[in-house]
C-alpha cells in the first residue's frame, strides 16, 4: 500500500483492476491476477461473489452468479489465494460484501485475508459508522479498511471519513450502482477535487468507468481510476487485450 | 464478568430464550425437569455455538454419562451425588461438582475437590441436585475461595441475583427454578434473569461493538451503500421532527380515519371460540382497511414524511402485491410518481393486484433476477433508489431495512396494537392472556405486539411460513431455521447457507416468501418476549377454509398462518382466557391460489 503514496509523490496516476474471483472457475484467479500485473496495473481488487449484491449492476451481479454457480465461497477465493504458487507483485484488496465476513468470523477473515497475502478489505455495505465491526480485526493483521465516499457524501462526513482514510480512497463517480456508463456527470470533476484537497491518501476514482474518455475528463483531478464491468466482461468474453489501451492511457507518462 | 447458566430446560421455546446465557443445563438425574438424551440433543441444536451444553447427573454411571457427553454433545459434566475423584478424572470435558453448603465446616470441602468447578447449593429437599432454596451466602463471603470455579445456585431469581453476585463474586450463577411459573420455565423471567444478573455490563459490550443507534440488541443498524446514507440519515431526521410534530400525527391520523376507514373492529369470533372449545377468540380485522390489508397504515405515514422531505416519487417492493397496492392507492392520492419492482413469480401468483397498481397509475417493473419474489424486488427497489436517490423516497413495506426504517414502520403500525388494547379493555375489562400474528418482514405483527410488549402477562406469538415443512428446503421459517446476518440494510436474521449466501424462501403466501425477519422480531426471538412458530402451506389453507366457514370472513393467505398458530395455542387455554388474532388482510387477493389449491372443495 506504501506504493501507492509513492506512485502518487512520482505523478503517475494508478489503475485498479476489479476482477470477480471464480468466474470461469477457481483456477482462473490466479491466471488473472498475473496477466494484469504483467500488463501494469497498479492493484487488483479481488471481488468476492454475493447472492444480494445492491451495489452491483447486471454485468458484476452476472458474473457473481457465475461463481456462485461454480461453488465459489469467501473460503475458497482465501485458500487459493494461499496456494498461489507466483510472485505477486501488486497489492492485493479483497472487496466482499459485510455478510459473508460475519457469516466466515471477521476476526479469522483479517487473518485469512492476511496469510492469503492481501493488503487491504473494502465492504462496500459497511458503512463508517459501523465500521468498528471489522476494523479492530483488520488493524491487528495490518490490512487496510478502504472507505468509499461518493457524490452524495455530506460535507462533515467527508471530512470524518476522510481524516481517517488509509491505503487510497475510492472515490464513486456515479450516484447510482456499479456498470459501464457512457458519460460522467459534469459534477465529478469538483467532486473529485474537493476529495482530493481533503484526503492524506491517493484518492481513485471508480464505478462507472469504461473509456479514455472518461479518464481524459478526470486525469487531473484524481491518483487513479479503478475499472470493474469492462475488466470483468472482457475476461468473461476471453478478450481482456481490448482492455489494454485503458490501462494504457492511464498508466502512460502523461506530458503536461 | 459473571456468567450465567439456565438450568433444566426441557421446551424449544426456552432455549431460545436463554440465547444471551453462557450455558444450559439438561437435567439427566430422577427430577421433574428429567429429559432424555436424545431430547437434549434436539434441544442443544437451538443454542448457539458459544453457548456451553452442561448435562447434570447424580450417581449415573461413568458409561452414561459418556454417552450423553459425546450423544448432545455436552461440554461440562455437572455432578451431584457421591461420585468418586476416579469418575470424575475419567470425564473427558470440564467437571462441576455441587455442595450442599448449611455450615462453615461444609465451605471447607468446597476446596478439596478435584473437580474444575465447585457449585454450592442450599441442601436439597425435594430430590438430589438443588433445592431452589437460597442458602447463607455469607458463609462464602469470608471463606478461603477460589472465585474464579464457584459457581452460584440456590434460590436465585432476578431480584436477588445482583446481590449474590457482589457478595459472591462467583464465575457463574446458576438458576432454574427461579426463573419459572407454576413449575415450568418463563421466557420473560429467563430474560429478565440474564439481564438483571449481567446488569449494564451486556449493554455495555453491545455498544462498544457498534453505536447502539438504530438497533435492537445486536440486530439493525444502517448496513448500506454510501450513496444512500445521505438519504438514510436524512430520513432518520425527518422522522424523528415528524414524530414529534402533532400537526403531522394528526394530518396521519386523519387519513387513517376518513380514508382507510378506522378503527376496525375486534370482532369477537363466536363460532369459532366454539368450534376450538378452549379461549374467547377475537379477531382484529385489518382485512377491512381501504385496499384490503394493514399495509396501507404504513404507506400513508410514509407518503406524508416524502412529502415533508420534498421528495415527489415513490420506488417500492411488493412480495404479494398487498403493499403495492396501497403504495400507489397512496401516490394516486397524493399525486406521487410511483414506481414498484415486483417478483416475476409474485406478478404471476398475484396478477389481480398487477392491474390494480397499473389501475392506478403506478409503474410496475418485473423482477426477474434469483428466485423472482419478495428478496429480489427489494435489491431492485435498492439499486433503483441508490440511482435516484436526490428525488425519491423509498418506501418499504415491512419493518425490514435501514434504520430508521424498522423503528418507523412499527410506530405507523402500532395503531393496530394501539386499537386492540383499548378495544379489548371496553370489551372485556383485561389483556388477553395471548395474540398471534403472522410473520414474514412482521410489519403488522410488530405493530399489534408493541403496545403489549411491556404487558408481561400477554403472551405474544409470531406465526411465520414454514412453506413445504421447516426440515424441507422450501421454506420460509426464518427465526426456526435462521441465522444472524446482514440483508438489506440490516443485521436481522436470515436464511443462509454456510457461505453467508443468502438462500431463496418458500412460501404459498407470496407476502411470507422473505428469507429475512426485522431486526426488532430477531431481537424480541433472542430475548424470549415473543414466541415464534411456523405453519405450513397446507396447514394455512385448512384454516382458510375453516375461518371462511365459521365466520364468514376470508382471510388472506399471510393471516392464514396466523389462524392456524391460533388453532393451536387455543388447544392449551382454558375458557376464561382471550386469544387475539390479527386478521392482517383478506383473501380476494388469493383467489386465484385457493381456486387452484381448493379444486373441488365441497
Amino acid at each position: 500500500m506504501k506504493r501507492l503514496a509513492e506512485l502518487k509523490q512520482a505523478g503517475h496516476k494508478a489503475f485498479v483492476a476489479y476482477i470477480m474471483a471464480g468466474d470461469g472457475g477457481i483456477e482462473k484467479l490466479g491466471e488473472q491476477i498475473q496477466h494484469l500485473q504483467e500488463r501494469g496495473v497498479t492493484a487488483i481488487e479481488v471481488g468476492i461473489p454475493f447472492s444480494d449484491p445492491v451495489a452491483d449492476g447486471p454485468t458484476i451481479e452476472a458474473a457473481g452468479n457465475r461463481a456462485l454457480a461454480e461453488g465459489i465461497t469467501l473460503e475458497k477465493v482465501l485458500e487459493e489465494m494461499q496456494r498461489f504458487d507466483f510472485d505477486v507483485k501488486v497489492p492485493l484488496v479483497i472487496m466482499t460484501y459485510l455478510n459473508p465476513v460475519i457469516r466466515f468470523g471477521a476476526e479469522r477473515f483479517t487473518q485469512e485475508a492476511k496469510k492469503a497475502g492481501a493488503s487491504g478489505i473494502i465492504i462496500p455495505d459497511l458503512p463508517f459508522e459501523h465500521r468498528q465491526l471489522i476494523e479492530p480485526f483488520a488493524k491487528q493483521h495490518e490490512l487496510v479498511l478502504i472507505q468509499l465516499v461518493t457524490l452524495t457524501t455530506i460535507e462533515s462526513r467527508l471530512e470524518e471519513i476522510l481524516k481517517q482514510a488509509e491505503g487510497f480512497v475510492y472515490a464513486v463517480t456515479v450516484t447510482g450502482i456499479t456498470g459501464s456508463r457512457d458519460e460522467l456527470a459534469e459534477e465529478v470533476g469538483a467532486f473529485t477535487r474537493k476529495v482530493r484537497d481533503l484526503s492524506p491518501v491517493p484518492v481513485y476514482a471508480g464505478f462507472g468507468i469504461s473509456k479514455e474518455s472518461h479518464v481524459d475528463m478526470l486525469r487531473d483531478d484524481v491518483d487513479g481510476f479503478i475499472v470493474g464491468s469492462a475488466i470483468v466482461q472482457a475476461f468473461h468474453e476471453g478478450r481482456i487485450e481490448d482492455v489494454e489501451p485503458l490501462i494504457d492511457a492511464v498508466t502512460a507518462p502523461h506530458s503536461v | 464478568m459473571t456468567r450465567v447458566k439456565i438450568c433444566g430446560l426441557m421446551e424449544e421455546q426456552h432455549v431460545k430464550a436463554a440465547s444471551q446465557a453462557d450455558a444450559i443445563g439438561f437435567v439427566f438425574a430422577p427430577s421433574r425437569r428429567r429429559v432424555s438424551i436424545e431430547r437434549a440433543q434436539e434441544l442443544s441444536r437451538l443454542a448457539d455455538n458459544g453457548v456451553q451444553r452442561i448435562g447434570v447427573f447424580v450417581n449415573a454411571s461413568y458409561e452414561e454419562i459418556d454417552k450423553a457427553v459425546k450423544t448432545v454433545p455436552l461440554t461440562m459434566v455437572q455432578l451431584h451425588g457421591d461420585e468418586t475423584d476416579e469418575l470424575i478424572r475419567r470425564i473427558e470435558v470440564p467437571v462441576i461438582q455441587a455442595f450442599s453448603i448449611r455450615t462453615p465446616g461444609d465451605v471447607e470441602k468446597l476446596n478439596s475437590s478435584i473437580a474444575d468447578y465447585v457449585l454450592v447449593d442450599a441442601p436439597g429437599t425435594d430430590y438430589r441436585g438443588g433445592s431452589g432454596h437460597v442458602f447463607d451466602w455469607s458463609l462464602l463471603e469470608n471463606a478461603n475461595l477460589e472465585h474464579s470455579r464457584l459457581i452460584l445456585a440456590g434460590g436465585l431469581n432476578k431480584d436477588n441475583v445482583q446481590a449474590a453476585i457482589s457478595q459472591t463474586n462467583p464465575f457463574m450463577v446458576d438458576v432454574s427454578s427461579g426463573v419459572e411459573t407454576d413449575g415450568r420455565k418463563d421466557e420473560v423471567k429467563i430474560q429478565q434473569f440474564i439481564l438483571q444478573a449481567k446488569g449494564d455490563s451486556m449493554e455495555r459490550t453491545q455498544e462498544k461493538t457498534i453505536d447502539p443507534v438504530g438497533f435492537f440488541g445486536r440486530y439493525g443498524g444502517q448496513f448500506v451503500p454510501e450513496t444512500l446514507m445521505k438519504a438514510v440519515k436524512e430520513l432518520e431526521a425527518a422522522y424523528e421532527d415528524a414524530k414529534n410534530d402533532d400537526e403531522f400525527q394528526k394530518e396521519y391520523h386523519h387519513y387513517l380515519k376518513e380514508y382507510v376507514g378506522r378503527e376496525q373492529p375486534l370482532t369477537f369470533a363466536a363460532r369459532m371460540t366454539e368450534a376450538w372449545g378452549g379461549p374467547k377468540i377475537y379477531l382484529k380485522r385489518e382485512d377491512l382497511n381501504h385496499t384490503g390489508a394493514h399495509k396501507v397504515n404504513n404507506a400513508i405515514g410514509q407518503a406524508l414524511l416524502a412529502q415533508r422531505m420534498g421528495k415527489r416519487k415513490i420506488v417500492a417492493e411488493t412480495g404479494a402485491g398487498q403493499h403495492g397496492v396501497a403504495t400507489a392507492t397512496i401516490c394516486a392520492l397524493f399525486d406521487l410518481d410511483c414506481v414498484v419492482f415486483m417478483g416475476e413469480e409474485d406478478i404471476k401468483r398475484q396478477q389481480l393486484n398487477v392491474f390494480r397498481m397499473k389501475l392506478l397509475g403506478a409503474r410496475v417493473e418485473s423482477v426477474t433476477k434469483g428466485s423472482g419474489t419478495l428478496k429480489d424486488a427489494v435489491n431492485e427497489a435498492l439499486r433503483y433508489w441508490v440511482t435516484n436517490v436526490e428525488d425519491t423516497h423509498y418506501l418499504i413495506g415491512s419493518a425490514l431495512g435501514p434504520h430508521p426504517f424498522p423503528t418507523m414502520v412499527r410506530d405507523f403500525q402500532s395503531v393496530i396494537g394501539k386499537e386492540t388494547k383499548r378495544q379489548i379493555l371496553e370489551k372485556e375489562g383485561r389483556l388477553p392472556n395471548a395474540i398471534v400474528a403472522c410473520v414474514g418482514g412482521g410489519s403488522n405483527a410488530i405493530g399489534m405486539f408493541h403496545p403489549f410488549i411491556e404487558d408481561a402477562s400477554v403472551r405474544l406469538i409470531g406465526a411465520e411460513a414454514a412453506g413445504a415443512g421447516v426440515d424441507t428446503d422450501r421454506h420460509a421459517a426464518t427465526l426456526t431455521k435462521g441465522s444472524e446476518g446482514v440483508l438489506h440494510g440490516a443485521m436481522m436474521k436470515i436464511l443462509q447457507d454456510d457461505a453467508g449466501q443468502v438462500q431463496e424462501a418458500h412460501s404459498i403466501s407470496a407476502g411470507l416468501d422473505y428469507p429475512g425477519i426485522g431486526p426488532e422480531h430477531a431481537h424480541l426471538a433472542d430475548n424470549g418476549r415473543v414466541t415464534y412458530e411456523a405453519i405450513t402451506d397446507d396447514e394455512a389453507l385448512a384454516s382458510v377454509i375453516e375461518m371462511s366457514r365459521l365466520e364468514g370472513i376470508i382471510p388472506a393467505l399471510e393471516s392464514a398462518h396466523a389462524i392456524a398458530e391460533a388453532k393451536k395455542q387455543a388447544q392449551s387455554m382454558t375458557a376464561d382466557e382471550i386469544l387475539v388474532i390479527c386478521v392482517s388482510g383478506r383473501g380476494d387477493k388469493d383467489m386465484a391460489t385457493y381456486a387452484e389449491k381448493l379444486e373441488g372443495l365441497s
